[in-house]
């Protein structure tokens, strides 16, 4: 009896504390991920990336914005949003305890405001994300000059950049014809700059 | 012959089970004053069985659900809270309906795990309902994938009105002017690039990313404070510092990348 006892208390207790103390969790828990809206560009790289659609995005071009949503209901809490996050907004925290009496508080969303194309005035992509992009591509720049013909591509929609190549490829065209009449009438073939 | 089909006459709607006023009085008074143990059953409606076995991890010694009278029974005729895990697939209706009107009133109904919540990865399956609230009204959600067991003790507290819930819906809208932050301005780009596709080849996507924002930061704390190291040096001391063998080889690894960059060879 004595030898029990002594067993017991040489073992101690195996039960945790949880509900009255902090539970401890390990490195690397992947728990509730957690948003910070300041730091996201609302490129929906996580939105692509969530395998369980608990990421979504709206976008509203009438009203100029791009509505960024997580369901925590849905997380599978794979990890995948924070592994595709570019600017390291979203990660996945120590948290939880995520039980909840009404399931609208299982969403939280954030609200973006798109930008309008540069070049035909229609909203095509998030504002923060193309002065992102627009920032990134001057840091690498060799001159002012490049940075701001960097910064005019990053702002326009591709639809009006797909324009604006069939332009250039077609006055190419008419460049390599007159240069090429040029050279049969023996005269010096002039060099034409048709690309930016 | 050919008329459209309206596709959503094709999906049967089903009239969710409603409670009337005189139970909903009778729940809340249990809840005020539960004078005894709380008796769970569980109800599987077709989840993958990661739900039960962190249900039954959270009644072993380590984490004791049964220390605040919460126990596991086997008929739901005994039940006070019914546990509904699962995605609630289109041939355990039947059978959730029946085990939820065996229980007898008040009830306290819990969805357990991402599945129950609102379908989890199962959301838009043809054969799935898409979470227990389709069919019954639910009190509690425990999202998880499943839930670890102390966060189903938190929500067995959460529905016995024990524990206050901690999440709130939040809805963030972008301030004028808010502008995300580049990281590391200082290191040029195509090296930054370079050194993250390095560490994550040797490390998996997330620790190699992690290993990576070390390296760069060490990187940019060398550029930043002017000193008698090198940065060959200053490399060799991350290195030495590390405790981790396999960590030493990988930052050992970005140093290469960083020389390599500097004499301007190709990756």
């Amino acid at each position: 009896m004595l030898k029990l006892l002594k067993e017991i208390f040489r073992t101690g207790e195996a039960t945790v504390k949880y509900p009255f103390a902090p539970m401890p969790v390990c490195k690397d828990f992947r728990g509730k991920p957690e948003h910070k809206a300041e730091d996201c560009i609302a490129c929906a790289a996580c939105t692509v990336a969530c395998p369980a659609n608990a990421i979504q995005m709206e976008t509203d071009t009438a009203a100029g914005t791009r509505t960024w949503s997580i369901n925590y209901g849905r997380c599978v809490f794979c990890g995948r949003c924070e592994e595709s996050c570019p600017t390291g907004a979203i990660r996945l925290s120590d948290d939880f305890e995520l039980a909840v009496g009404s399931k609208a508080d299982l969403t939280r969303k954030a609200v973006f405001t798109l930008a309008d194309c540069a070049c035909c005035g229609k909203p095509f992509a998030p504002a923060k994300e193309v002065d992102y992009v627009a920032r990134l591509l001057s840091q690498s720049a060799r001159g002012a000059e490049e940075a701001d013909r960097l910064r005019l591509t990053a702002s326009t929609c591709p639809a009006c950049k797909r324009a604006q190549d069939v332009q250039q490829i077609a006055g190419m065209g008419i460049a390599r014809q007159m240069e090429a009449g040029l050279s049969k009438a023996g005269k010096p073939a002039k060099e034409l700059e048709t690309t930016p | 012959m050919n008329v459209p089909v309206d596709p959503k006459t094709l999906v049967a709607e089903m009239t969710p089970v409603s409670t009337s006023e005189q139970i909903a009085t009778m729940k809340k008074a249990l809840l005020k004053s539960i004078q005894r143990s709380a008796y769970v059953y569980r109800v599987d409606c077709g989840g993958c069985n990661g739900c039960e076995i962190e249900i039954f991890s959270s009644i072993t010694p380590v984490f004791d659900a049964e220390r605040f009278g919460i126990k596991v029974v086997a008929s739901p005729r005994h039940a006070d809270i019914l546990l509904f895990t699962g995605a609630v697939t289109r041939s355990m209706r039947m059978p959730a309906l029946r085990a939820y009107e065996a229980a007898p009133d008040p009830k306290i109904v819990v969805s357990y795990g991402a599945c129950g919540c609102t379908g989890g990865i199962f959301h838009d399956l043809y054969c799935v309902w898409g979470g227990t609230d389709h069919i019954v009204p639910v009190d509690v959600y425990i999202p998880g994938c499943p839930p670890t067991p102390a966060a189903t003790i938190h929500g067995f507290a959460v529905a016995l009105g024990l524990l206050e819930q901690k999440l709130k819906a939040e809805t963030h809208v972008e301030a004028a002017g808010e502008t995300a932050a580049l990281p590391h301005p200082d290191i040029p780009y195509a090296l930054r690039v370079r050194l993250e596709r390095e560490a994550r080849r040797m490390a998996g996507y997330r620790q190699g990313g992690d290993i990576a924002e070390e390296f760069m930061a060490l990187l940019e704390g060398h550029a930043h404070t002017p000193g008698s190291f090198s940065l060959s040096e200053r490399m060799m001391e991350a290195i030495g510092e590390e405790r981790d063998p396999r960590r030493a080889e990988i930052i050992g690894r970005l140093a290469d990348v960083v020389q390599q960059a500097v004499r301007g060879e190709a990756a």
